[in-house]
């Protein structure tokens, strides 16, 4: 589905040698790809600058407990970062999620059911070595 | 041969069933980490071993806890230690199913297909029995087959 980013079309960030530097183009990216790419490294770069920037939810494995619906529908004007997304979210709230106009999402999990998504949704991770430092992007999921 | 759940009650009751990867990962399987794990830590995750709590990382070239393993390591690192066990095979990446696809012994569970590119003989167990497939297709029907 493509609709516009409605809170940020570009986070960045840095964190000891690494530099996050994501632009998105639409209001959900599913972050998914192979094993080991860094995703939740990022997850947890990203999660670090919730200390400062009021505009960004994170939510992972450790919320496992907790209702998401209700924090997701709590929210507003946010980022919301879920890694662990495919033990995290059921259909219920996948489908909230699709419908959501109050917030943008970053989801990093594989399975896009019940999000209404389309290849313009699905992003891979990219990391780059620059000298002593790694930039980590996103391009689209072939 | 891996064995495949589709449905959990097909679980057998004498099974556990486990979800959080990670976290049983940390808590548990990290006490058995040896020499078997090399190899899939290098395959899957780029990191190398370097003792029994720390690895090498392929980002940052620096020591870091085990713990930084991706989850799709982790649980085919839970299904290698723990092949009594059943576990969450969701937030595995191709590279990790390939590897798992290919395991002697093991337990998995999904409610939809996760299939690699490059797989090996499974047994699938439902509310029909188990059976053996070792072909992609016929393997995703029974998956997509009714629950």
């Amino acid at each position: 589905m493509k609709s516009k980013p409605l809170v940020m079309d570009h986070f960045s960030t840095v964190h000891t040698s690494f530099i996050v530097n994501f632009r998105f183009t639409n209001n959900i990216t599913i972050l998914m790809g192979d094993s080991g790419t860094g995703k939740t490294a990022a997850f947890s770069f990203i999660r670090e600058c919730m200390a400062v920037n009021p505009n960004i939810l994170c939510i992972n494995y450790l919320d496992y407990q907790s209702d998401i619906q209700d924090m997701i529908r709590r929210s507003d004007g946010k980022l919301i970062v879920i890694d662990n997304a495919d033990i995290l979210l059921n259909d219920d709230t996948r489908k909230y999620i699709s419908l959501d106009d109050k917030n943008q999402y970053l989801i990093i999990g594989r399975n896009p059911k019940n999000l209404f998504a389309t290849k313009e949704n699905l992003f891979e991770l990219v990391s780059k070595k620059m000298g002593e430092q790694t930039e980590l992007t996103i391009k689209e999921y072939l | 041969m891996i064995t495949i759940f589709k449905n959990r009650k097909d679980i057998p009751g004498d099974m556990e069933y486990v979800e959080l990867n990670d976290l049983f990962f940390n808590q548990n399987t990290v006490s058995f980490i040896d020499k078997q794990a090399e190899k899939i830590i290098e395959m899957i995750d780029g990191s190398k071993l370097i003792s029994k709590y720390k690895i090498y990382s392929r980002f940052d070239e620096i020591a870091l806890d085990i713990d930084r393993l991706s989850t799709g390591c982790k649980t085919v690192l839970n299904v290698l230690y723990y092949p009594n066990k059943v576990f969450c095979l969701k937030e595995c990446g191709n590279n990790a199913l390939e590897i798992l696809y290919h395991f002697e012994n093991g337990h998995v569970f999904s409610e939809y297909a996760l299939i690699p590119f490059i797989m090996d003989t499974v047994a699938v167990q439902s509310e029909s029995g188990k059976k053996i497939i070792n072909d992609y297709e016929e393997l995703r029907e029974w998956w997509d087959s009714e629950k």
